[in-house]
């Protein structure tokens, strides 16, 4: 058991780490920048100074502290949107690329199921989901005590335990697109804009007559203001992620293994 | 007992009938020929037994195992090695590496014995590999697990010479062991090398399944033979000559009704008899050769109307 996720887990270990490298820098940027912000203007101002849709995108709480000011440039953007988008689109290779290679057929002669090569395949994202989340919120904790601002440890680090279960619904949502569609290209531009699409959605209809709309999106289970700024985690939250994931990952085993290949 | 079964096997792509009601059987330690034009419905046949397709109608068991029970054939892998026609692997693995995964997967008993033989270069990534290699390699890991019965799409493509007869002497101590062996191929030659039997396949039908010395007897040769001296045409009049064709070059004085000196024939009867006729004349070339597959197939297996 588990031979697909350790060979596929071994292969991803390089990429994960310059991901988390990349996003540490981005972390350990958003940090040093912000006192020559808060020094040069008035953060309250910059804040209204965004035109209205992209406080109501970014969720723009407040950017008068460190803790709004991260959750706006390094956790809304880096994390919800680009690590979002990056794992469902990586996620959306997974199958399809295989398949558009035929080397599913060479995988598929092996005594593996159908389901397992999907579950594994899909478990083995755990690597750079994992790597991201360990290595950048000692840079973030690091940095604020070099410019000399103190943040919650237990604040920071259950933001980063949150994102685990919302990058893996993001990349559950990748595994779908991947057994639907035959061509990896088509899978990844399919996986990029529904991701995007549903963010948009969830974030520009909140507090609207259709905020119900946004029920689906991973995004309305995720939210770092709340546990940057109020210290409230919201493990319910969390749960609907997990099942969310769960969901996705038996709905695309069931899909692909009734397909033709 | 049968090793492989095809039972009425049809797949259906939208409007195209790739495989039409097709049925027959492998048995236990025979090298079993698939042999037809490229699109006639080899692969869907071999994956749809891979379980890699669902049949339309109909059905095929594996080593007793029905395709269509998923669980059942997964399990039955375990026994059986597949060659594609269009072998892949992950381009950013070694050789050595992608040897690993299968052998932990369903095992390599005859790892080393196989890498003596096709020897692909395993320090290298795959995405540096030639076509030849990764047909090596794919050749490896169809049989380092000693399966029972392999499957092999068009399995000498891409290899040199010298690796297709070491591949074709491989194959035949396989049979003597007991392997029962299904490979693909639209050539001729390689199918008459290497099968016990062969079906021929055109268009998604099952045309015939002979041994391959009826296949031979049917399929006939090409000859070929110029003359410098006129030849009388009653040489080729005899049963098992088809197509023929003759002439009389220019500087030559001869009837062309009664005599040639260049001709071409499809010849399906003894060669030895053909041979004892030649008159004793001067020849300036001539050649016996197999009539290529599409002829033969449409001279004995006609066209769409009639097969």
């Amino acid at each position: 058991m588990f031979e697909f996720a350790r060979y596929d887990a071994a292969k991803r270990v390089k990429g994960s780490v310059y991901l988390a490298i990349g996003l540490s820098l981005l972390a350990a940027f958003a940090v040093w920048a912000y006192p020559s912000y808060s020094q040069a203007m008035d953060m309250g101002q910059l804040r209204e100074a965004f035109p209205e849709p992209m406080i109501q995108a970014f969720n723009i709480q407040t950017m008068a502290s460190l803790e709004g000011f991260l959750s706006v440039e390094l956790y809304m953007f880096g994390w919800v949107i680009l690590l979002g988008l990056y794992l469902a689109y990586s996620a959306a290779s997974i199958v399809a690329d295989d398949i558009d290679r035929g080397r599913m057929d060479t995988l598929l002669s092996m005594p593996v199921s159908r389901p397992r090569l999907v579950f594994e395949r899909f478990a083995a994202l755990g690597v750079p989901i994992l790597a991201v989340n360990l290595l950048t919120p000692v840079v973030v904790l690091v940095s604020a005590d070099l410019i000399g601002e103190s943040l919650s440890v237990a604040d920071v680090v259950a933001l980063h335990l949150l994102s685990i279960p919302y990058l893996f619904a993001c990349a559950g949502i990748g595994l779908f697109a991947s057994v639907v569609f035959d061509r990896a290209s088509i899978a990844q531009r399919v996986a990029l804009g529904a991701t995007f699409g549903i963010y948009l959605i969830e974030s520009l209809l909140r507090g609207t007559d259709y905020e119900t709309l946004g029920v689906l999106a991973p995004m309305r289970y995720f939210d770092p203001n709340e546990v940057l700024l109020d210290g409230t985690y919201d493990l319910a939250g969390a749960a609907v992620l997990l099942g969310m994931t769960a969901t996705l990952v038996v709905v695309s085993q069931m899909w692909f293994v009734r397909r033709d290949i | 007992m049968s090793a492989l079964t095809v039972e009425d096997l049809t797949k259906r792509f939208g409007d195209v009938l790739a495989v039409d009601s097709v049925s027959f059987s492998v048995e236990e330690g025979e090298i079993f020929g698939y042999l037809g034009p490229n699109g006639a419905g080899k692969t869907t046949t071999i994956r749809t037994l891979l379980g890699f397709l669902n049949p339309t109608e109909g059905t095929a068991r594996v080593l007793g195992t029905d395709v269509r029970d998923r669980k059942a054939l997964v399990a039955a892998k375990g026994r059986i090695g597949h060659l594609s026609d269009d072998q892949a692997f992950d381009e950013q693995a070694t050789g050595a590496e992608i040897l690993d995964l299968h052998a932990a997967v369903k095992g390599d008993s005859r790892r080393d014995e196989l890498l003596d033989l096709f020897d692909p270069p395993l320090d290298r990534q795959v995405r540096d590999y030639s076509s030849g290699n990764v047909q090596r390699l794919g050749l490896v890991t169809t049989f380092m697990h000693d399966p029972d019965l392999v499957i092999l799409d068009e399995p000498t493509g891409g290899l040199d010479p010298l690796v297709k007869h070491r591949f074709a002497e491989f194959l035949r101590a396989e049979r003597e062991r007991g392997v029962t062996v299904f490979l693909s191929s639209h050539i001729l030659s390689e199918v008459r090398r290497l099968c016990d039997r062969v079906g021929v396949i055109r268009d998604g039908r099952l045309v015939t399944v002979d041994p391959v010395e009826t296949l031979l007897s049917r399929s006939g040769k090409v000859v070929r033979i110029n003359s410098a001296e006129p030849i009388p045409v009653d040489f080729v009049d005899i049963d098992g000559v088809h197509d023929l064709e003759t002439s009389v070059s220019d500087d030559q004085n001869a009837d062309p009704d009664a005599e040639f000196t260049e001709c071409t024939f499809t010849f399906t009867g003894d060669i030895n008899a053909l041979l004892g006729r030649l008159p004793d004349r001067e020849l300036v070339d001539a050649s016996i050769e197999e009539a290529p597959l599409e002829d033969v197939f449409l001279r004995f297996y006609g066209g769409d109307e009639d097969v």
